[in-house]
């Protein structure tokens, strides 16, 4: 292991250097392109420059696109031929994230490669290109809780990088990237550090299984006319896998078309609907119930961890300030025999 | 003593004539209808040390401060100059003389809605732009209604003005982001125009049919909806309240850059120095347009603009609106008795 | 790609049976090694994919008996003989036959849910599974909505079968009423010896397990089949996810000790 200092002159030429020969993906500020006018949208995306990278500020959408792509097709048909897509772009990628995030990751590998035994194809091979480059987190940003969640930390990077005001450290794990640097940079004795302490003290509950009567306590009820579903806090966090299946046909074809997965979360409507019209989660508590038992309880059962890294987008993101912390916060109040109504 | 004053210099000095004899009234201008809260202490000593502590908060977003003695006025103009100095000035008003308070009061203070400082529906920072406006048209003589308000939902009351301009947006589409929702369709269609359907699992936006309101943006969990960096506007022209016949006003312009808009308001101006007739007190420019025609009017304020390629210029204009003087319709009505 | 489960094999319609007004089977040419109570993702490409129990097999072919409800199902209902369809599996946890050898089986089996439990019926006939013995209870909601109708007289000869409709109807002269008040009359059995299969309509599931409980059957003898909305059928897609069951995965077959405690 070994680190090295840059300007960001030096690190602006090791980044080009590595872009020739890699898919560069990082957050990235997008002017303008926020969901309120004359605001910014701070997304995942290629990047083309390091000024690109948004190093000071929380992304809005989550790395998970990299290897889940919001919309993705899975087959070509042309009359009763499936054909799989190539990917369009067959570069090795550095992704530039942090530590939270690839937690996340490692959380939708549980999922689509290891859930049922079954490794899912599209996912494993986008999954299979990346280097994490890590993007230090000292301190962390409001709602954030992946202390709580116990994914502040991870050695699961290639590199790790601090950008500070005037120098960019950086020490390298995976010694493919040695000489990218190494040519670059003054040797340094940096070590990335990772948040000790959340912004906001979250308590996870102390069971080892939920009793049938929490799933139907008034805890939830007032998530009934809070939410509106519209589906941000699934779209937005890194470690939501759901998805539907949808076929498409060309207009003008009768004989060509596509298959496509595209996101779909359990705050959507639609998500449980069965044939007939039944639906199972109706009441929008029900499905608050559901996601939180499915980040904090559940997947732990499958996977002995918790699902929810603690990155906190959910709470950014929320148009109805639904704090999914507090929610886990209240819910372990209850089970603790604690508070009944907080209202 | 009895007063002698020159009435009518004294409305351009945006004084008025009140019920009251010798009492006046001063109208300050807030463009915009934003800002800083210390000037508020500025309105508050004019109001306690000339009027009688009293201030109106006007329609137009101004403060009208009543029962100030005629005599006070070069008083009051002195206290004005703070005011004239940041809501004026500093946007490129040009003010020949700062002690002697407003140099005109025939084009009203320009108002807007709140806009995207706090909105989150607004498209524009709408205060900004009627400073803007302020400093590219004040001082002016002539009797010109302004309001920018920040969505079609128009809570500044454009459609009132005889100029209303409204800012639009123009949704931009990430098909790699779509997931189908229908969020944007389902908001497009209850509460809009249901611009957007759904095909093949995508949405898919009628531009005829929408009108720049930005709810799917709004709406749109994945950020598949974005707005245009260049900002777009309908100007509703002419519309107006008043004793003749009030009516809203009509989208004289569509997708207009701001650009446009500055330069047509402008153009305004020798236009109705061509047309109005100094016979009457004060002709107001709705009725200008009345009698010259919308086709003149639209060739002399659109003359020497190159319009943007998105804009969309009214072929014809009809106002809805009703003659007050419609006896024939108004009948006197007695409940009749079981 | 190698290996992608996403995948399907093309499948030959070899002979279509229409079973209701809505309900039809689809007989296709395809080998797979199969457990009762296993579905299949049935496609068609442009249309949809949708999962669907097997309701039948043997080493040559693979019968399907799907009711037109939808997208893809009502497309499927126009097919003809020699027409393709396109399927990928079997998935899913079937039901446990080693655990009803030399035991008793009670299957109750509520309209459409008939479907996944037909292999069932036909590997205990057939003397594949070594129960030993086989009662049958198939409720409908009328007589419109008979499935199966031609095997019932096989089915009568050779092991206890009931069958019943919810109401009486001008004409029948069968069995009436719910399938729980035939439960109910199983009340002379010692179920020490027994396994009892549940597959039907979510409420017919609640009711009818209750009902056996209720008679003395232990939970772990007790086995439903789920149907959830479904995607992917190979524990990705999440929408048939309750709390940390996976029914494309654990079930849709599960024991009723597990089944009890899932709350969607
Ligand atoms: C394990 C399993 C086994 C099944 N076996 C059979 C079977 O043997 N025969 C049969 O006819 N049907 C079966 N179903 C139900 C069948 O999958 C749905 O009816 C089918 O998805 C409808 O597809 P569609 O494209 O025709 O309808 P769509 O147009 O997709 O949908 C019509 C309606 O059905 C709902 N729906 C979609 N998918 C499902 C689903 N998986 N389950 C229930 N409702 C759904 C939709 O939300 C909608 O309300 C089974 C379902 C599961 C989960
Ligand atoms: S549930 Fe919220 S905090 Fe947890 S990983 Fe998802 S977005 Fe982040
Ligand atoms: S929380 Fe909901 S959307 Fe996210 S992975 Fe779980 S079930 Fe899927
Ligand atoms: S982001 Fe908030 S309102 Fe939207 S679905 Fe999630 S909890 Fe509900
Ligand atoms: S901008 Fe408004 S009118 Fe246009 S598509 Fe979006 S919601 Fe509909
Ligand atoms: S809201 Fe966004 S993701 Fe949903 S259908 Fe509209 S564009 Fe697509
Ligand atoms: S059907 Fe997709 S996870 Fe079960």
């Amino acid at each position: 292991m070994q680190s090295f200092d840059f300007n960001y002159q030096q690190f602006a030429e090791v980044f080009a250097r590595l872009g020739k020969k890699f898919r560069l993906f990082g957050p990235k500020r997008v002017p303008g392109r926020g969901r309120f006018s004359d605001t910014d949208l701070i997304t995942y995306a290629d990047l083309q420059n390091p000024e690109d990278l948004e190093t000071a500020e929380k992304s809005y959408l989550s790395p998970k696109s990299i290897v889940f792509p919001p919309d993705e097709t899975t087959f070509y048909f042309t009359a009763d031929q499936f054909t799989e897509p190539e990917l369009s772009d067959n570069r090795e990628t550095i992704v530039f994230l942090r530590p939270c995030d690839i937690n996340g990751i490692e959380r939708l590998d549980r999922i689509f490669l290891e859930n049922g035994k079954v490794k899912d194809p599209y996912y494993q091979r986008r999954r299979e290109k990346l280097h994490f480059f890590m993007i230090e987190c000292r301190e962390s940003f409001e709602n954030c809780f992946c202390v709580a969640m116990n994914a502040n930390r991870t050695d699961n990077f290639a590199t790790a990088i601090r950008f500070a005001p005037e120098k960019v450290s950086v020490m390298i794990q995976n010694e493919s990237f040695l000489e990218a640097f190494a040519e670059v940079g003054k040797k340094s004795d940096f070590v990335p550090e990772f948040v000790k302490k959340d912004s906001k003290a979250v308590n996870l509950p102390d069971v080892e299984d939920m009793p049938a009567d929490i799933f139907s306590d008034s805890l939830w009820d007032e998530y009934d006319s809070r939410c509106i579903a519209c589906g941000r806090c699934n779209t937005s966090c890194v470690t939501c896998s759901c998805f539907s299946t949808v076929d498409i046909f060309y207009p003008d074809s009768r004989n060509c078309g596509e298959r496509r997965r595209v996101w779909d979360g359990c705050h959507l409507d639609g998500f449980t609907d069965m044939a007939g019209g039944h639906s199972f989660r109706k009441d929008k508590g029900d499905r608050m119930r559901f996601k939180t038992f499915h980040k904090i309880y559940d997947f732990r059962k499958r996977f002995s961890e918790d699902m929810c890294v603690g990155c906190g987008r959910c709470d950014d993101v929320c148009p109805e300030y639904i704090s999914f912390s507090s929610c886990i916060n209240k819910l372990s109040d209850r089970l603790s025999g604690g508070k009944k109504d907080e209202e | 003593m009895s007063l002698d004053i020159n009435r009518k210099k004294v409305t351009k000095n945006a004084y008025r004539v009140t019920k009251r004899r010798n009492m006046t009234a001063i109208r300050v201008r807030v463009p915009g209808g934003h800002l800083d809260a210390e000037h508020l202490k500025t309105v508050a000593e004019i109001a306690q040390k000339f009027g009688d502590g009293n201030v109106h908060i006007t329609i137009r977003q101004g403060f009208e401060i009543p029962n100030i003695p005629f005599e006070k006025m070069n008083e009051v103009n002195a206290a004005l100059k703070p005011l004239l100095e940041t809501l004026q000035c500093a946007n490129g008003v040009v003010i020949e003389n700062l002690d002697n308070g407003y140099p005109g009061a025939g084009m009203r203070n320009i108002s807007a809605c709140i806009g995207n400082r706090v909105c989150p529906f607004g498209n524009v920072d709408t205060s900004a732009l009627a400073a803007k406006l302020e400093g590219q048209l004040f001082p002016n003589d002539f009797h010109v209604k302004i309001a920018v308000t920040g969505c079609p939902n128009d809570c500044i009351k454009a459609h009132m003005q005889d100029f209303g301009i409204i800012a639009i947006c123009e949704p931009q589409f990430d098909y790699d982001s779509c997931i189908g929702c229908e969020a944007c369709a389902n908001t497009c269609r209850r509460k809009v125009t249901g611009a957007i359907t759904m095909r093949n699992g995508k949405a898919v936006r009628d531009v005829r049919r929408c009108i720049g309101c930005g709810e799917c943006v709004l709406a749109c969990p994945t950020s598949a909806w974005t707005r245009n960096q260049t900002k777009f506007f309908r100007l509703v022209i002419m519309g107006r309240t008043g004793k003749k016949n009030p009516r809203l006003a009509v989208p004289f312009l569509n997708w207009v850059t701001e650009d446009v808009v500055m330069k047509v308001i402008k153009n305004t101006i020798p236009y109705i120095d061509k047309h109005i007739l100094r016979c009457l007190a004060k002709e107001h420019i709705g009725y200008i347009v009345d009698r010259t025609g919308y086709d003149t009017f639209r060739r002399e304020v659109l003359d020497g603009i190159e319009l943007n390629s998105e804009a969309k210029v009214a072929k014809t204009l009809q106002w809805p609106g009703y003659d007050t003087v419609n006896d024939a319709n108004m009948k006197s009505y007695n409940q009749r008795k079981v | 790609m190698k290996n992608n489960p996403y995948r399907p094999v093309a499948a030959r319609i070899l002979k279509i049976t229409r079973e209701t007004a809505i309900e039809f089977t689809l007989r296709v040419e395809a080998q797979a090694d199969i457990t009762p109570g296993q579905f299949f993702q049935v496609s068609l490409p442009r249309t949809g994919e949708a999962p669907i129990s097997v309701s039948s097999f043997t080493r040559d072919w693979i019968e399907f008996t799907i009711r037109a409800v939808g997208k893809l199902t009502n497309v499927l209902h126009q097919l003809k003989e020699g027409d393709t369809i396109f399927i990928r599996g079997p998935y899913g946890t079937g039901f446990p036959l080693e655990k009803y050898k030399d035991r008793n089986l009670i299957i109750v089996a509520g309209g459409s849910g008939l479907a996944p439990v037909r292999p069932l019926i036909q590997k205990a006939l057939d003397g594949s599974i070594g129960v030993k013995s086989l009662r049958l209870i198939a409720g409908f909601k009328n007589s419109e909505g008979i499935l199966f109708s031609h095997q019932f007289e096989d089915w009568a000869d050779k092991c206890d079968f009931t069958l019943t409709i919810d109401k009486p109807e001008p004409g029948w002269t069968g069995n009436t009423g719910m399938v729980t008040e035939h439960i109910r009359k199983l009340s002379d059995i010692d179920f020490a010896d027994t396994e009892v299969v549940v597959v039907g309509p979510g409420v017919m599931m609640k009711f009818s397990t209750a009902e056996f409980v209720l008679l003395g059957v232990a939970e772990e003898k007790i086995w439903v089949s789920f149907e959830r909305l479904m995607s992917c059928g190979i524990g990705k897609c999440g929408h048939c996810k309750i709390d940390y069951t996976y029914v494309c995965l654990d079930g849709p077959v599960l024991n009723y000790t597990h089944a009890s405690t899932l709350i969607d």
